[in-house]
């Protein structure tokens, strides 16, 4: 058995890549590996006091929340699924978790409006990345 | 005894009676006289300047000199009241011929004054001299220009967010201080002013306040008593939307006046996403109106917005006067955004269940805990006594800044004492952001930039106080969507001061509660207009749902627009 590693965010754009992950696991007998990366960058952006800990630790649990979501999707449809929660920036630890954890194919959902986070051609060039750089089998799907 | 006394009084007034005669009868032996009484104390040459708009000039340099001799001169500065005050020496009272003044500072022309005649007599008759107030012009130097065109840059890169805000502040007070320093020595129309005088423009009144409630709030944000209150909502609401929403928007608002509107918002947010995915509706119909509410909220206290501890530390304005003025205007408004985020999102709010597992709905109900009951119960006493400190504190001249250090102080000893945790609740890039802003508005205020602006406001208004309210709180409002509000209103203040001393009518502090309405309640005009709302975004971009800044101008600037003119409908009404 095989495993899919699966970047998601977890909201209502999420579900499309969600699902079709699903369906890829089922065709190949394969398990999915949600992943949620905890990104506080944004905190960046203001100039009052703020505790990154504290506000890591409210993201951590609603990324958790999240990931659960998913891995009940997935069992709802009978396909293992299980779920990894990283800190930092989504492509650093996207390409690291791919070539830590034994991922047979990661998967990146294709853009599909203004609420991606990667335009096509970045993604592409992204998935690109991915494989040259852990040797791993990556799709937009 | 009484015979005794009637004997000592008698000669007295006959000895006077006496002297008075030979006095008058011999007028050099009055100018000895009158030199003998100058011989007890000096004789001074006192005065004032000011600039144009009769606003007092510190730090003037005045220069004396006597019988045109350059070398035989008097030199002193102007106080922070613009007074000043020359010691003439007493040996040369009495032979003065001329007098002349030399007045400088820089970004003001030059001034010399000759001293009239008459005026002269009187000094050598040793009598004290008051001038009369002496009116310096400005000056555009190129000093104006750099500090003018570095803040400027600075609005413009927090706006663009090229730049961490305090780093965007710091890169100005660098540029300022550099241009002085290297500049002002090649060519001094490049001195801007020096570090002594940059740090006279720094409110420590807003540093420590600022600090204090960091502390306090830093320590109540780890006991999770904002998750508890939203799934408390959640509950409460018993999965009716429209209810939720109100419930939500009512408690960001009160928190965001007692503790901090984006303390409020980054801990609300993780949560509210999570309700809304329970309930099955989009999670952006409930958070865009939270941080609405939270926006217009915080302005209710002096605590409770950035801008507010701005406004009151310049003004002096307690947190009662907040209260008074503010509170009453902040609760209509709120009245009538809930009404607008009611009618918007009618639809979505009649969406329907998401059908939530049990597993996730125990994982809700786990986040939505007090994590931390005997640190919430201990810091919940210490805030409610810094509470009854602000409020009583004004009759008893406590200032804001010393209760919440105080209570700063009693949460770190009582709550959690440990250095560690001081270190950890404190931002020091927050302050440094305050400092380094200080210090550049203190350049503009400086090289005349802030007067110009108020001279020109001053003429559009006409001296008519209606005029001013509308003038400040819209364009306080629409100007907050586009730059960052807390270097915009600290950039006011010296603007709202010079017209709050100028118009009739406005000593009541209209003025500054003007500006704390339109800078508020005018970041919910833009998704930048304030940090609030870019922290939302933040989050919820991290679960997948998206704010624009087309979406949320668009929830966002009819409900500014209703707000601002329920705001100052409510400041007419009170003042």
């Amino acid at each position: 058995m095989g495993k899919i590693l699966c970047a998601t965010r977890g909201g209502e754009v999420s579900y499309r890549t969600q699902d079709a992950t699903i369906a890829l696991a089922q065709e190949r007998g394969d398990e999915i590996l949600f992943l949620y990366v905890v990104d506080i960058q944004f905190l960046q952006k203001t100039a009052h006091a703020v505790r990154p800990d504290v506000v890591t630790a409210e993201m951590e649990k609603m990324g958790e929340f999240l990931l659960a979501m998913a891995q009940e999707r997935a069992q709802k449809q009978n396909v293992a699924a299980d779920y990894i929660l990283r800190h930092g920036d989504i492509r650093k630890e996207l390409t690291a978790a791919a070539g830590e954890l034994n991922i047979d194919l990661v998967v990146l959902g294709k853009p599909t409006g203004e609420e991606s986070t990667f335009a096509l051609a970045g993604l592409e060039a992204f998935a690109a990345q991915i494989e040259s750089e852990t040797g791993t089998e990556t799709r937009i799907i | 005894m009484i015979k005794q006394n009637l004997k000592r009084m008698s000669l007295v007034t006959i000895l006077s009676l006496g002297l008075a005669l030979v006095l008058l009868y011999n007028p050099p032996l009055l100018a000895r006289a009158e030199r003998s009484l100058a011989d007890q104390g000096p004789v001074s040459l006192v005065g004032r300047v000011t600039d144009s708009q009769e606003e007092p000039v510190r730090d003037a340099e005045i220069v004396l000199i006597i019988n045109g001799n350059r070398e035989a001169l008097l030199s002193t500065a102007s106080q922070p009241d613009g007074a000043f005050m020359l010691d003439v020496p007493a040996e040369i009272v009495g032979d003065i011929e001329t007098l002349t003044l030399e007045i400088s500072r820089p970004h003001f022309a030059s001034q010399v004054l000759e001293i009239e005649s008459d005026d002269v007599a009187h000094l050598n008759r040793g009598e004290s001299l008051r001038l009369p107030d002496l009116e310096l012009a400005r000056r555009i130097t190129a000093g104006f220009w750099v500090a003018t065109f570095t803040f400027v840059v600075i609005l413009v890169i927090i706006a663009l967010e090229k730049l961490h805000n305090a780093m965007a502040a710091m890169l100005g007070v660098a540029v300022i201080l550099g241009t002085t320093f290297v500049g002002g020595a090649i060519n001094p129309d490049l001195f801007i002013f020096d570090f002594e005088q940059a740090l006279e423009y720094v409110n420590f009144d807003v540093i420590f306040l600022v600090t204090g409630m960091m502390i306090v709030i830093g320590v109540i944000e780890e006991t999770g008593i904002f998750q508890w209150l939203a799934y408390q909502s959640y509950k409460l609401s018993g999965g009716r939307a429209w209810l939720l929403v109100t419930i939500l928007m009512l408690i960001t608002s009160v928190a965001s006046a007692l503790l901090d509107n984006v303390t409020t918002m980054l801990l609300m947010t993780p949560m509210t996403i999570q309700i809304a995915i329970a309930l099955g509706v989009n999670p952006l119909t409930l958070l865009i109106p939270e941080v609405l509410a939270s926006n217009i909220g915080g302005i209710s206290t002096l605590i409770g917005t950035p801008t507010n501890i701005l406004i009151g530390s310049y003004a002096g304005l307690a947190f009662t006067d907040f209260l008074t003025n503010l509170t009453p205007g902040v609760l209509l408004a709120q009245i009538a955004l809930t009404v607008y985020v009611l009618v918007r999102y009618r639809a979505q709010f009649l969406g329907g269940e998401s059908g939530l597992s049990e597993a996730l709905l125990n994982r809700l109900r786990e986040s939505g805990r007090i994590t931390q009951p005997v640190k919430l119960r201990q810091s919940g006493i210490i805030f409610g006594v810094m509470l009854i400190f602000f409020i009583v504190g004004e009759s008893i001249h406590l200032a804001p800044a010393v209760t919440a250090t105080i209570g700063a102080v009693a949460m770190l000893l009582w709550v959690s004492p440990d250095i560690e945790s001081m270190l950890k609740v404190v931002d020091w890039t927050t302050l440094m952001f305050f400092i380094s802003l200080f210090i550049v508005v203190g350049a503009i205020q400086e090289v005349g930039l802030i007067s110009i602006i108020a001279a020109a406001i001053s003429r559009m208004v006409g001296g008519n106080l209606t005029a001013a309210i509308l003038v400040l709180v819209w364009s306080a409002a629409f100007l907050s969507g586009i730059i960052a509000n807390i270097p915009f209103t600290a950039a006011m203040l010296p603007v709202v001061g010079f017209l709050t001393r100028t118009i009739p009518g406005a000593s009541n502090q209209v003025l500054f509660y003007a500006l704390s309405i339109g800078a508020a309640m005018g970041g919910n005009s833009s998704l930048i207009g304030a940090s609030a709302n870019l922290v939302a975004a933040g989050i919820a971009e991290r679960a997948g749902y998206r704010i624009t800044y087309k979406e949320f101008f668009k929830a966002g600037m009819p409900a500014m627009i209703i707000t601002v003119a329920i705001g100052t409908a409510w400041l007419f009404i009170r003042f």
